[in-house]
């Protein structure tokens, strides 16, 4: 039990050091003389126009929310699929069921327009 | 193995910072984050119960709190959309006007 | 077992039909999608009272997960009359009218409900609510022009998401103590196992949580008046009654099968539930004192009948479950004749401001009797059916060595007395100016009312058949 924790402890001390290390190295070697073209965002690119916190239209938002629910019905699909040889007539049935008012739901939001991009 | 107290003293550490962030935070989408968390405080009991008991069904259960949560989740963000349309805000207490 | 199951399939199919309808019809057409509805719904209330009668032994269908008994057979028909004349003052409410989406919403919340009145097993319960809520809170915030009905949704979807939040805790913990989801399980692990008192009593109130949100018991009713002010009026009777009842069916079956009595020593839950309906009506009634708008009003004192049915439910005896039914039954059609009235009295008032119902009886005196019926009843004066269920939750009360609870609860009725008559005051002796408009009843709105009126004063007339019934479904728990 002891044991367990001691090589947790060990593999946390490395983890956190992994990163630390080459950090603190480059600080302490690098040469520093910044400039203004250096000190900008990237480095390179596109200077930003305007504030960077812009609202997103509301689009994105729509269509985040459709995902979002067919997304989440894929993990009572997936078990159905996999088990698909060894189920009865009936969980066939129920499985189809459920894909089918999926499928009404995906229906309704083309219809009203949730899937267009204006 | 880990025993399973520590899974439920990590639960409750998580439920503990979910009710927190609800009742101290303000802004409508952490309360929805902490609500969240809390779930996942359940689930994560669930899971490790139905380990415990090498039974399925806690399993099963957290599949339906998942996508329960998804639809929660949906219903919860385009409600806040509705209200930040009308009072561009998210603060629950700006946005509270029906008092009395 | 499809035969018992009939009814929800039927209301599956029934939402499916009316959302095609809906995208396949313009917009003049759509206003027949309320009767369709309604006609959907009568099919399921057959189908319920013919095929899906239960049997005399309570059988466990569909892996367990629901349990069909009286008890079912008799909330099935509550949700589904509830939902029927929604359904049909929502016709009358031209903001909805013509919303097939509200429609499907109102039908999948009611299945959620018979599926919560049924639930024998923690996932198929935890399901069951989730499928009532979210629908719900959609429909209080359905009407996305108006500020007042978002921030409603919005409130309701937030107390409704932490209070599950912490009702799933508790079942986790519940699953964790007993080793499965079954209540019927649960109930025999509690028994034989030597759990400390600390954590059964810490599991009840955190199960407790997510009931006591739906029924909006005393701690957890400060959401209940906001929302209904700012939701559709129809929507706002639909939460007051048929989801209330739906969380009071859990209530009961959940703590009389999952906990029992035994498997508490000495103290058990009983204690808990006769203060917090002490509570509960207490502060309903005091508060509704205050308000100046009738959906508040109403409001809070729905949160106060919210106490007296807990006060059954605090006896944990046959006769408490007996007056639980019958007060549910009753309750349910008083209030949606009192949210009708509003909703139709709304269209020409404009307000639900106190003062705009000054002088209501001379505008439209069949508006008027139905409200006096109704606010009568709620009051519990005879030959009102509000009458009985008072008599019998006291008498329940008194039955369980509460005679306190008893006592709080006939102070409660006085005070509830008081502002109720203030209401009637308003509509029958006050004048206003606008006395020669009449305000017109829609006649799907007249039809609900018709019945819920009629029903008022049978029950409370022809009381017989009615306790039996109740007796009937409250057996089915011991």
């Amino acid at each position: 039990m002891q044991d367990n924790w001691l090589f947790i402890g060990i593999a946390v001390v490395i983890a956190a050091m992994l990163p630390m290390l080459p950090i603190a190295a480059a600080r302490i070697l690098s040469p520093h003389r910044p400039n203004r073209l250096k000190n900008e965002t990237y480095e390179c690119g596109m200077e930003t126009v305007g504030d960077t916190w812009v609202q997103f239209k509301v689009q994105y938002y729509v269509y985040a929310l459709v995902f979002l629910i067919f997304d989440v019905e894929m993990i009572f699909l997936f078990p159905w699929a996999v088990a698909y040889d060894n189920l009865p007539l009936l969980g066939v049935i129920a499985g189809l069921v459920f894909i089918f008012l999926l499928l009404d739901g995906l229906a309704y939001a083309w219809r009203k327009g949730a899937l267009e991009w204006s | 193995m880990v025993p399973v107290s520590y899974y439920v003293a990590l639960s409750a550490i998580l439920f503990t910072i979910g009710a927190l962030g609800v009742l101290i935070r303000r802004n409508a989408i952490i309360i929805f984050m902490s609500i969240e968390l809390m779930l996942n405080a359940g689930n994560l009991l669930f899971v490790t119960f139905a380990r415990s008991f090498e039974q399925l069904s806690g399993q099963v259960f957290v599949f339906f709190v998942i996508a329960v949560a998804a639809a929660e989740v949906a219903v919860g963000l385009a409600l806040i959309v509705a209200v930040f349309k009308s009072k561009q805000s998210i603060d629950i207490d700006e946005v509270s006007n029906l008092r009395g | 077992m499809f035969l018992t199951l009939l009814p929800e399939i039927t209301l599956v199919v029934l939402a499916f039909v009316v959302l095609t309808t809906d995208l396949a019809l313009d917009r003049q057409s759509r206003a027949f999608l309320p009767y369709l509805t309604a006609a959907g719904m009568l099919l399921a209330v057959i189908f319920t009272i013919v095929f899906a009668l239960p049997g005399d032994k309570p059988q466990l269908i569909f892996g367990g997960m629901l349990r069909h008994d009286w008890l079912t057979f008799v909330f099935r028909l509550v949700f589904l009359f509830g939902a029927l004349a929604t359904v049909l003052f929502s016709a009358g409410w031209e903001r909805v009218a013509r919303r097939g989406e509200y429609y499907v919403l109102i039908i999948t919340s009611t299945l959620g409900m018979m599926l919560m009145g049924a639930s024998a097993d923690l996932v198929m319960l935890f399901l069951a609510i989730e499928t009532t809520s979210i629908p719900l809170y959609i429909l209080a915030g359905f009407i996305t022009e108006d500020d007042k009905s978002t921030e409603s949704g919005f409130k309701y979807l937030l107390f409704g998401a932490m209070t599950t939040a912490i009702m799933l805790y508790g079942f986790s913990m519940l699953y964790g103590f007993s080793g499965s989801t079954n209540l019927y399980w649960i109930a025999g692990a509690l028994m034989s196992g030597e759990l400390p008192f600390i954590s059964m009593m810490g599991t009840v109130i955190l199960v407790m949580a997510g009931f006591a949100f739906k029924v909006s018991m005393v701690p957890f009713h400060f959401w209940a008046p906001d929302v209904y002010e700012g939701s559709p009026t129809p929507i706002a009777g639909f939460l007051s009654t048929a989801s209330k009842a739906a969380g009071f069916a859990v209530i009961i079956r959940v703590l009389l099968t999952a906990f029992p009595l035994e498997a508490f020593g000495g103290v058990d839950w009983t204690m808990m539930m006769a203060i917090a309906a002490a509570l509960t009506m207490s502060v309903g009634n005091l508060i509704a004192l205050a308000q100046t708008n009738i959906k508040r009003l109403l409001a809070y004192s729905s949160v106060a009948h919210a106490g007296y049915i807990l006060m059954g439910i605090a006896a944990a005896s046959e006769l408490g479950g007996l007056s639980v039914v019958f007060y549910i039954i009753v309750y349910l059609v008083t209030n949606l004749a009192a949210f009708g009235v509003v909703a139709v009295a709304e269209r020409t008032l404009g307000s639900n401001d106190l003062e705009a119902y000054d002088g209501l009886s001379r505008r439209s005196p069949a508006l008027a009797l139905v409200l006096l019926i109704s606010l009568l009843s709620l009051a519990g004066v005879p030959p009102m059916g509000g009458f009985i269920a008072k008599v019998l939750v006291f008498a329940a009360a008194v039955e369980a060595n509460m005679v306190w609870l008893a006592v709080v609860g006939i102070l409660n009725a006085i005070v509830g007395l008081y502002y109720y008559l203030i209401v009637l005051k308003r509509v029958y002796l006050f004048r206003s100016e606008e006395e020669d408009k009449p305000v017109p009843i829609p006649r799907p709105s007249a039809v609900a009312l018709t019945v819920c009126l009629i029903a008022i004063l049978v029950f409370g007339t022809i009381i017989a058949p009615w306790f039996d019934y109740s007796g009937i479904a409250a057996g089915a728990l011991f």
